[in-house]
């Protein structure tokens, strides 16, 4: 009989360890047990199609559940699993217990639900259901008035598709910027002109305290008034879903998830963990930290496939290159920001550079401002920013790696880089954000953040 | 899930919160344009004008060592903390060697 493994969620992780591990190693009987109709699409996708910047739905999906069958998977579909042994090595799931011999535990994210009064009334919603979305999108023919809360990544391409589609949209956020987990202010600006320019009205640095209704809700009651609306859209944190695995005797960390090695392994044998349910450290400190994206937990999932199938992966601490479309502009970074730097008490000088995508004189050139932050003694890449037009993600992936690899700003001020008109400018934006670093700091304008005795007011912006 | 984890999520939590908004209203200072003063009641006083100001105080080298020292990093968990030397070349592993 052949070793049987169970994967216990159909998300990114779920359905990348179940492929994989079934690709590398044939003879293994892959067992997939998600609680959903459907396997296989986009939920990143939703917003966009609510906003009508993806027309259908069903663009959505990347394969079919036939699909995984023909390539050897068991699909138990709509199936939810209730129970782990891991003494006796046997799950339940429909009052049915099933063995395995190795286990992988994607249970992804719930969202955190507003602890105030009336957040059971109904019109409040939840992205994250491809079915509950088709659903919800119909409603939103008939509705006028939307209140998104949280200023999120989802909340801030909620509120700009919804602006997009024409709705009136209150954005409301107790933060005094969006993203402020990890935007700078100075990046910020820019997401918050294009949102407004979308119809969007920001409700910055004002608190929920409750949905107002009688079974509906048809009022957000903040600490700056009643905002009228026909629906809520609620876009807070990601919480790890570890319920299952947390009665099973698996240890959560610090964060809330579930604590796993640089191989996705829990400390029982055979038994791993991916995705959004775990927690993983950041490459700057060794936090732990959860909570990421979409592609990070599909690497999550490859790496649990390839150690289930006898290979050796290492997956490396995080250095979290992100990006996103907020309104109509660009914004990315990686690591951390002088936000978070300052909160976590990090010394850093920042570099900053503004250069063009393309050929000034090409058609279609936008500005791409660039943010570093380096160490102030050893000069290494830690962290930035990076917003305009074209290039972001890329210059994010690049930058993340490149600190990964210990990278200083030394290196990135003599970096090469691709010169054609239509494609890049002769000189690069990251180049002249560590050139102007390095011309700040030997003239002696930049003053090093964070360390009370180096800096009393706590500026690392060069001067 | 153990109390003593149960208490160290939420020591975490409410840390960070208040440091968070704490390094928000300086970058407020340094970057004015477009944003707004953070919520604030009168809860956390204690996270606000005691932890705040204390954990500013302490260099981030001591900060460093100290949540190493009490296994609040993942090395305990089986991770290790990536070598970041530009120096060093990547070596691809034996078996992929040509």
């Amino acid at each position: 009989m052949s070793e049987r493994l169970i994967v216990i969620g159909g998300g990114g992780a779920g359905t990348a360890a179940a492929t994989i591990a079934k690709r590398v190693k044939p003879d293994l009987h892959v067992s997939v047990f998600t609680e959903f109709e459907d396997i296989a699409y986009s939920p990143c996708g939703i917003p966009f199609v609510h906003g009508r910047e993806i027309p259908r739905f069903e663009d959505l999906f990347l394969s079919t559940v036939e699909r995984y069958v023909a390539d050897g998977l068991d699909m138990r579909m709509e199936t939810v699993v209730t129970d782990i042994d891991l003494d006796r090595r046997i799950i339940t799931a429909r009052n049915q217990h099933e063995g395995f011999d190795q286990l992988v535990i994607c249970t992804g994210f719930t969202w955190e639900k507003p602890s105030v009064p009336g957040a059971n009334l109904e019109g409040l919603h939840y992205v994250k259901n491809i079915r509950k979305a088709m659903e919800f999108d119909k409603l939103l023919d008939e509705v006028k008035r939307v209140a998104v809360v949280g200023a999120t990544p989802l909340g801030v391409e909620m509120a700009g598709n919804l602006g997009h589609r024409g709705l009136e949209v209150d954005f409301i956020d107790e933060g005094p910027w969006v993203l402020g987990e990890v935007l700078d202010p100075d990046t910020a600006e820019p997401v918050h002109k294009s949102l407004e320019e979308r119809g969007v009205t920001l409700r910055l640095g004002t608190k929920v305290e409750g949905f107002v209704g009688e079974d509906h809700v048809r009022a957000v009651a903040t600490s700056e008034g009643e905002l009228p609306c026909d629906i809520v859209i609620v876009c807070l944190e990601k919480i790890p879903n570890t319920t299952l695995a947390v009665a099973a005797g698996l240890e959560v960390g610090t964060t809330g998830g579930l604590v796993v090695d640089d191989h996705m392994r829990t400390k029982v044998p055979g038994v791993y963990a991916a995705g959004d349910a775990i927690e993983v450290p950041h490459g700057l400190t060794m936090l732990p930290i959860r909570g990421l994206t979409g592609s990070h937990a599909y690497a999550q999932g490859r790496t649990a496939a390839a150690n289930i199938a006898g290979e050796d992966r290492v997956y490396d601490p995080v250095w979290i290159p992100w990006g996103l479309v907020g309104g109509d502009y660009t914004i990315g970074g990686f690591s951390i920001g002088e936000t978070l730097a300052t909160a976590m008490g990090v010394p850093y000088i920042v570099c900053k550079g503004v250069g063009v995508s393309r050929a000034r004189y090409y058609p279609g050139a936008t500005r791409t401002y660039v943010k570093l932050l380096a160490d102030p003694t050893s000069h290494k890449l830690i962290g930035g920013q990076v917003h305009g037009g074209e290039g972001v993600k890329e210059r994010c992936d690049f930058l993340a790696f490149v600190a990964k690899r210990g990278a200083t700003i030394e290196d990135l001020a003599w970096m090469e880089n691709i010169y054609s008109p239509p494609i890049g400018a002769l000189f690069e934006p990251i180049a002249i954000a560590a050139q102007n670093g390095l011309a700040e700091l030997r003239a002696g304008k930049v003053q090093a953040s964070a360390t009370p005795a180096a800096s009393p007011a706590g500026s690392g912006v060069p001067a | 899930m153990s109390g003593l984890i149960e208490l160290k999520q939420r020591l975490r939590e409410h840390a960070e919160h208040h440091l968070r908004v704490a390094a928000m209203e300086e970058l407020r200072g340094r970057y004015p344009a477009g944003t707004t003063p953070p919520y604030r009641d009168h809860s956390g006083l204690l996270w606000r004008y005691g932890f705040v100001p204390l954990y500013r105080r302490v260099p981030w080298e001591v900060k460093e060592r100290a949540m190493h020292a009490l296994g609040m990093t993942a090395e305990g968990s089986g991770w290790t903390p990536p070598a970041r030397s530009p120096s060093d070349p990547w070596v691809p592993p034996a078996n992929l060697r040509r």
